[in-house]
């Protein structure tokens, strides 16, 4: 039964789609972790909702508006807070009301206005084309070469910016790309599993991998692994249970959070 | 060595520092002091080219702070450092983040870090969580990452804070250590002008303007500590060969008086 999967086309899809996300996003989450990003990364998802709305409109691709439209919000938010203009906080709110209410609105001109909500909010993991894996897989790509280059860059500025300033490095230029980098992910994640999903794709993995490594590169590795274990599985469940499957990930996702963080604490491990 | 001419900053429509002329030279120790809010971490942190003057200017080596950054000779140690107590990195991590502009592959990277960490006296901590440091442990970490890149000027803020008064001396015993051994001219900003005057050899008595530059001695007068921090000043003087403290006024100060 379970072999079926890899005979069929859509479920092979998903598999190869979900575990391709599963990686980028859980080497995105080791930062997120670590920036504490986590509202940042959810007002991005939220505000994404007003850029895909604008291309399924203007017929143009929602991918590309919602990228471009994220990557102008996160930015926003993160010259915000860099600047200490506007609590981080406060401006995420803000964004993520305006980005949202603009979107349910425009969406409200369309026919499948439900559908096309349903779809935002849960995605659908089985319908990924071949063309998205590709785009995905360029993106990952990208974004792997982009850690490989910067990575000990990126974690000195995430550890301390100013110092890191003061080694010369360019500090605000590796935010904003990171920030950029989250952006684009959350709204390619989201077109393939929904803004649910992609919150907890971006948030569960490191930090359900903190609870047992304290070492940014063992919760790297772990978180991986966690990933696309929990990707794998929930598909596998989903389809011998006939269930919704993006929302299966994000059980497994929280199951496993919890089995790690209740064992920590039984095990009374000093994480 | 490091330039200060007619600096103003004004941060918020409110004067920061005004008229600021400084000039320190290569191989000193100097410390900042001044009372709370009297622009010592602003200063700091013009010289470090965070803060842009309102007016005047900052040069180091002859160099704007911004270009003389990108030599990777600047050392700094901040105030209270931004980072989170779980940030998840070995004491060695920390110390090759002052590694990280420089070209070679990290095991080479990681073998001189491994010295440095003995250098500092964390011998043995080298896999421990930074987190898990201690204030006065983290702070020699933070030394040795500051250190590793070899620079030639160390700026520290208020390096004190949150360390126990035994490991405050072991520090400061430390950072004459590496004066004398490098030839590291070495800024930092102290409230506890008290404990840093045994270290130093000038102290900048800052507040708003730079009421004071000279040797630690010529500090302790009363028309100075007057000026810096306003009438009644009472100083605790901490010294090496300090056995119990007592308060003293500064009037006793200037006839020298010491224990």
């Amino acid at each position: 039964m379970i072999l079926d999967i890899f005979t069929v086309d859509f479920l092979r899809n998903a598999l190869v789609g979900g575990v391709i996300l599963a990686i980028v996003l859980s080497v995105l989450s080791l930062f997120i972790y670590m920036k504490s990003w986590s509202f940042i990364n959810i007002g991005i998802s939220h505000a994404a909702f007003g850029g895909l709305a604008i291309g399924y409109l203007a017929g143009i691709s929602p991918s590309l508006s919602g990228s471009i439209f994220a990557v102008i919000v996160g930015l926003i938010i993160g010259y915000l807070s860099r600047t200490n203009k506007l609590h981080e906080d406060l401006s995420i709110g803000i964004l993520l009301s305006l980005s949202m209410a603009l979107g349910v609105v425009l969406i409200s001109f369309s026919n499948n206005y439900n559908s096309d909500l349903f779809a935002f909010l849960f995605g659908n993991i089985l319908t990924i084309t071949t063309e998205d894996i590709v785009l995905l897989g360029i993106f990952t790509l990208f974004t792997l070469v982009f850690f490989y280059m910067f990575f000990d860059k990126i974690l000195y500025c995430c550890f301390d910016d100013e110092l890191a300033k003061v080694s010369g490095i360019n500090s605000e230029l590796l935010y904003y790309s990171l920030l950029s980098t989250v952006a684009i992910a959350t709204v390619l994640s989201i077109k393939l599993v929904g803004s649910i999903l992609s919150s907890a794709m971006m948030i569960l993995p490191a930090a359900t991998a903190s609870q047992i490594f304290w070492h940014y590169r063992k919760i790297l590795i772990s978180s991986l692994l966690i990933s696309i274990l929990t990707v794998v599985l929930g598909i596998v469940i989903s389809f011998e249970f006939n269930l919704p499957s993006g929302s299966t990930i994000v059980i497994v996702y929280s199951l496993i959070f919890f089995i790690l963080a209740i064992t920590k604490r039984i095990l009374r491990l000093d994480v | 060595m490091v330039d200060i001419r007619s600096l103003s900053v004004i941060l918020e429509n409110k004067i920061i520092l005004e008229d600021i002329n400084l000039k320190i030279d290569k191989g000193e120790i100097v410390a900042i002091v001044g009372p709370n809010g009297s622009g010592k971490t602003t200063l700091i942190k013009t010289i470090l080219g965070f803060l842009k003057p309102s007016s005047g200017i900052v040069h180091i080596n002859g160099k704007l702070p911004r270009d003389y950054i990108k030599d990777g000779k600047l050392g700094y140690l901040p105030q209270k450092s931004s980072f989170d107590a779980k940030f998840p990195v070995r004491a060695l991590d920390v110390i090759m983040f002052g590694l990280v502009n420089k070209k070679g592959r990290k095991k080479d990277k990681e073998k001189v870090a491994r010295e440095y960490i003995e250098y500092v006296g964390m011998g043995g901590f080298e896999e421990y969580p930074f987190g898990k440091l201690s204030g006065g442990q983290q702070q020699r970490i933070m030394i040795a990452r500051a250190l590793i890149s070899r620079p030639d000027i160390l700026l520290l803020d208020e390096p004190s804070t949150g360390v126990d008064v035994v490991a405050q001396e072991n520090f400061y015993e430390f950072l004459k250590k590496i004066n004398q051994e490098n030839k590291i001219t070495i800024v930092m900003v102290s409230h506890d002008v008290g404990v840093v005057a045994n270290y130093v050899h000038k102290v900048a008595g800052l507040n708003r303007r730079l009421h004071f530059f000279g040797r630690p001695r010529e500090f302790f007068q009363t028309k100075v500590l007057e000026s810096l921090y306003g009438l009644d000043v009472n100083l605790l003087i901490h010294s090496p060969e300090c056995v119990t403290c007592q308060h003293f006024m500064p009037d006793k100060l200037v006839e020298g008086v010491k224990h």
